[in-house]
């Protein structure tokens, strides 16, 4: 059992490639942290620094109380498990997973006994003598799950897992991850760019963007108080609305934009947000439909079974979501009035996309 | 008359503008290359060994001799000999070549600064003539060349007679054939090896640094054993290409001294163009064809196996 901290970690590439700028994180002991962003954000090369493919070009890397910053891959006491899952392809699964073993010249009897009590909470114990290439995309999964808790790591980072399986199998898969992290309670370290994955898995998530930290939180937290419009859009389906416009506050505070205007409540303003130029977000779920408000008109229609997604606009160029009961019956054409929840107004400066509050 | 050949021309032209024609072009063209690149010439010489024919004595006197040739062929000292001289020239010109490529290759396959040159500086033997470089050393080895001179200050401090006679002495004459095939083809199994290393996946790499294997561990576990596809075919290419060792023994040695570099390709040369013994020589070639048509079956047989396990592993 272990944390994780980094401290200032920076990865460059060459002069000009800054992967990783900066970044500091503490992984509590047991805890299940999931760093997430885009594609070429530079969730990868933390990674691989933590277990030691990359040396940073600064900062260091504690795993517990020790600093690893320097040591070999296999000297830092955990387990990974790759995006390609990099099962050996000349081995059965068997001695796949006993491999981590048999470089420790471990005696023949305990691998075997260690080896089939994982196979049998991996539940894979039949496919001890077969290769990895006769696996199914979840099976090799397992296997490869296998292979590095058999090992008993403090620490086990994982660098999106779960991309090479169906989309059916990947929801499986996130259940069995959280119920292995409940019965392993050691330290997970989970790379992902899907946000729904993050939200589902994580008790902390990261976000970075272009190598530095957005923020850092709980699931909830990230999604009710996103720092700046890319995490506040990054998180939630359908994309959160974003308007530009500013706040009017004479009298009773109103959203001015190009298109439409509508009073928000007083309280619900923060004082930072008015007399400047903004945008604000709303997510679709706290966008109402009824007889007050702005006016729009129904553009698209999407079911979601329980709930229907509305797509309207405000004027010709305004497009926004949102998201009402089933029951309610809408039609492409139809002419609405809409509202925002104040409460749920999330407030970003124009300029630097930061949260105002 | 005239309009006869007219819709005959026309009737053939329709014949060829059909589909099927265009099916069995292709299929003629391989038969045809076939029966005239091998067949023919497979048959005149089962026919011509089945003879008692010497050049020195017109075609028409020849007269059927049954499987003599075949028996005297198999009863020849110097045929064993030299069949068992190619496969200990071939054995160990393909062995040093292996080892050789394998450490360039392991060396050169990381990224360093002067990479590509090293690599290009690797592969020009490969690519120089054959009898250029049989040319070549047959300079390098006169007796006091360029190559004793160099060794001049090892093979005096051992107190050996520097100047040692590469090419007319037996046992060194053997190490001057198999020195000069190794430089030359050393190119192809580092070739082999080079891109056999390039495309060892690097997480699997990773994958077993983190599980605590050492880089020595790494190599034999896991490196080795899926370079292995690579090294089957070197072995084989090279063993295939090193049995039929011929020109080497013409440009340096011209077989001697005595017979100690005489080669079976070079037995049989000099059996049918020395000695003119033509049904001989077509007899012990068909012998041969059998002996190496199994080893190369057989090679065969093994890297088509090598390969099905390769593919049914990277499949998924
Ligand atoms: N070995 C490398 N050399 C140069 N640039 C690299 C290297 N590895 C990654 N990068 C760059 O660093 C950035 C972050 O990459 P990566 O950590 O793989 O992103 P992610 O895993 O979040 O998709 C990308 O812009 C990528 O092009
Ligand atoms: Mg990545």
């Amino acid at each position: 059992m272990a944390s994780i901290t980094l401290q200032n970690l920076v990865k460059k590439f060459g002069e000009t490639v800054t992967a990783v700028a900066g970044v500091d994180l503490d992984v509590s002991d047991g805890e299940f942290m999931v760093v997430v962003g885009p594609s070429g954000c530079g969730k990868t090369t933390t990674l691989n620094m933590i277990s030691g493919f990359e040396e940073p070009t600064s900062g260091s890397i504690m795993i517990g109380e020790r600093v690893v910053t320097h040591l070999e891959p296999g000297d830092r006491g955990l387990g990974m498990v790759f995006q390609d899952l990099a099962l050996f392809p000349h081995m059965t699964v068997f001695e796949n997973i006993a491999f981590g073993m048999r470089v420790d010249k471990t005696a023949d009897a305990e691998v075997k006994e260690r080896v089939s009590k994982v196979a049998t909470t991996m539940k894979i114990s039949h496919l001890l003598s077969k290769k990895p290439a006769q696996c199914s995309g979840g099976e090799a999964q397992r296997v490869a799950l296998a292979r590095t808790i058999v090992t008993e790591p403090q620490v086990l980072l994982m660098d999106e897992p779960l991309s090479s399986l169906d989309a059916k199998l990947r929801i499986e898969m996130r259940t069995e991850l959280k119920r292995l992290h409940e019965e392993l309670k050691s330290t997970f370290l989970y790379v992902t760019h899907d946000q729904a994955e993050a939200m589902t898995m994580a008790d902390r998530i990261m976000v970075m963007e272009s190598g530095y930290v957005q923020q850092i939180d709980t699931p909830l937290g990230i999604y009710r108080k996103p720092t700046n419009q890319f995490v506040g859009t990054f998180f939630g389906q359908p994309t959160m609305n974003v308007v530009s416009g500013r706040i009017d506050n004479g009298g009773a505070p109103r959203f001015v934009s190009e298109y439409f205007e509508l009073s928000i409540e007083p309280d619900a303003v923060p004082a930072s947000a008015t007399g400047k130029a903004i945008n604000l977000g709303v997510r679709s779920e706290n966008v109402t439909i009824g007889n007050e408000g702005a006016a729009g008109e129904v553009k698209l229609i999407e079911p979601l079974g329980d709930e229907t997604l509305v797509f309207f606009s405000s004027g010709d160029e305004e497009f926004l979501v949102a998201k009402v009961d089933a029951e309610r019956e809408f039609g492409p054409g139809d002419k609405i009035h809409f509202a925002f929840q104040s409460s749920a107004i999330h407030f970003f400066d124009a300029e630097s996309g930061v949260r105002l509050e | 008359m005239a309009q006869a050949t007219i819709k005959e021309r026309k009737s053939l032209s329709a014949w060829l503008s059909q589909e099927k024609v265009f099916r069995l072009i292709p299929f003629i063209m391989v038969e045809a290359t076939f029966l005239l690149l091998l067949a023919i010439p497979f048959m005149l010489t089962i026919y011509i060994s089945l003879l008692k024919w010497r050049a020195n004595r017109p075609f028409e006197q020849a007269y059927f001799h049954g499987l003599l040739n075949y028996v005297r062929v198999l009863t020849t000292e110097d045929f064993w000999w030299a069949l068992g001289r190619t496969f200990y020239f071939a054995g160990t010109a393909v062995f040093f070549e292996l080892v050789i490529g394998f450490l360039l290759a392991m060396l050169a396959y990381k990224q360093f600064r002067g990479r590509r040159i090293y690599i290009t500086i690797f592969l020009i033997p490969m690519m120089v003539v054959p009898v250029v470089g049989g040319y070549n050393f047959s300079m390098i080895y006169i007796d006091s060349g360029p190559l004793n001179q160099i060794l001049a200050p090892i093979t005096e401090a051992m107190g050996v007679n520097p100047r040692i006679r590469w090419l007319s002495h037996p046992i060194a004459a053997q190490w001057a054939i198999i020195i000069a095939d190794v430089w030359q083809w050393t190119s192809l199994t580092f070739l082999i090896f080079l891109s056999g290393f390039t495309a060892l996946p690097q997480q699997l790499t990773n994958a077993a640094r983190v599980l605590g294997a050492s880089r020595w561990q790494i190599f034999w576990k896991v490196h080795l054993p899926l370079l292995k596809p690579a090294i089957m075919i070197a072995v084989i290419i090279r063993s295939m290409e090193a049995l039929k060792l011929f020109d080497l023994s013409v440009l340096l040695t011209f077989g001697g001294p005595g017979t100690s570099t005489e080669t079976i390709a070079f037995f049989l040369w000099r059996q049918v163009w020395q000695f003119n013994k033509y049904s001989f020589g077509a007899a012990a070639s068909i012998i041969l064809l059998f002996i190496f048509g199994a080893l190369i079956f057989y090679g065969i047989y093994l890297l088509v196996r090598e390969r099905s396990i390769v593919e049914e592993e990277s499949m998924r």
